[in-house]
């Protein structure tokens, strides 16, 4: 698989994922699972941390894109991910601008000044 | 002693914390390019979608087969931290150099070459050599994968064989966004590692100096 190289999933609005896919990263495997999930209204919170976690999962796996806005329906999974491989990638969506504030990196890069640290 | 010590602990320290705060400078600019980037594709596909129609670009005109034509290789470097570099697959280099060619073939019917009906008889005379081997040669290199070819084709004809330029923008917006943000991925984990190097220093500064303060007191006494 190494030499193959990793895929990159992504986890979006519609046009993020067909802009993506435009780009070349789409997959559908033998077990015709997919490497993005389109998210629409109807998607529910429990299926969209299910595919994140899967996409964790897979040793085939390197970079996970997500939305921001979606990040932070699963805040939680999201930061409970320490690993490098995959990494995890906040990217704005059309309705919602890239807030760093809310960075799961960027909030762990920042932790490092807060009064905690110098304990 | 233990005061130079503490003193290359100090320096190391700070040249720790400004490479630190260089990796998130440079993270701050590559996201906004990102970010811009990504604004370009979507302004490109809704003008796209203006000219092709609403439906015409959307998550219904994915192919039921869908190949990767980007990958992505990650190098864990001895520091820890991961190189994350994408890579195109060839397939889609062929595919550009041989384009008008298989453009043809792609519309074409569903058999490659051309079919011989009628057999030449083996009593025909011998033909000039020459004008046989080209004849033949031409349905010989034809035959390409059929299978192959539509698997690794392009996403682009997804949404039509004659797709508008803007289309076209938003996927090379696209395919620029995958590759800054396997850069951006890279720099994510060396700013998680500096983060990490930085948490152990400050926590063996305060021993050395403890250390360097006790001997300090021991040495005046």
């Amino acid at each position: 698989m190494s030499a193959r190289g990793k895929l990159i999933a992504v986890i979006g609005d519609e046009d993020t994922c067909t802009g993506f896919l435009l780009g070349g990263v789409g997959e559908l495997n033998k077990n015709r699972k997919p490497n993005f999930l389109v998210v629409e209204k109807e998607t529910s919170v429990a299926e969209i941390e299910e595919t994140f976690k899967s996409f964790l999962a897979r040793s085939d796996i390197g970079i996970v894109l997500i939305n921001q806005f979606i990040a932070e329906m699963i805040r939680h999974a999201i930061d409970g991910h320490l690993e490098s491989i995959p990494a995890v990638l906040e990217i704005p969506s059309k309705e919602h601008p890239y807030d760093a504030s809310k960075d799961s990196i960027l909030r762990r890069a920042k932790g490092m000044f807060c009064a905690e640290d110098f304990r | 002693m233990v005061v130079l010590e503490l003193e290359e602990s100090s320096l190391l320290l700070d040249e720790k914390l400004l490479r630190f705060m260089d990796q998130l400078e440079l993270l701050e600019e590559k996201r906004a390019d990102l970010n811009s980037l990504i604004e370009q594709g979507w302004f490109s596909m809704s003008k796209a979608r203006y000219s092709m129609g609403n439906k015409r670009v959307s998550a219904l005109q994915y192919a039921s087969e869908i190949e990767p034509l980007v990958c992505v290789h990650a190098r864990t470097l001895d520091n820890g931290e991961v190189d994350f570099c994408t890579e195109r697959s060839k397939q889609k280099a062929r595919d550009e150099a041989g384009k008008e060619a298989r453009s043809i073939e792609d519309i074409g019917p569903q058999e490659e070459g051309v079919r011989r009906r009628n057999k030449p008889k083996n009593n025909v005379p011998e033909k000039k050599e020459g004008e046989e081997a080209s004849s033949e040669k031409a349905p010989e290199v034809t035959p390409i994968r059929k299978s192959d070819q539509n698997l690794q084709q392009d996403p682009l004809k997804w949404f039509g064989i004659l797709v508008p330029q803007t289309l076209k923008q938003a996927q090379s917006s696209f395919t620029q966004v995958i590759e800054l943000s396997a850069e951006i991925a890279t720099l994510q984990t060396a700013i998680l590692n500096s983060r990490q190097e930085l948490k152990q220093c400050r926590k063996d500064k305060p021993i050395l100096q403890e250390v360097s303060a006790t001997r300090l007191e021991k040495l005046t006494d």
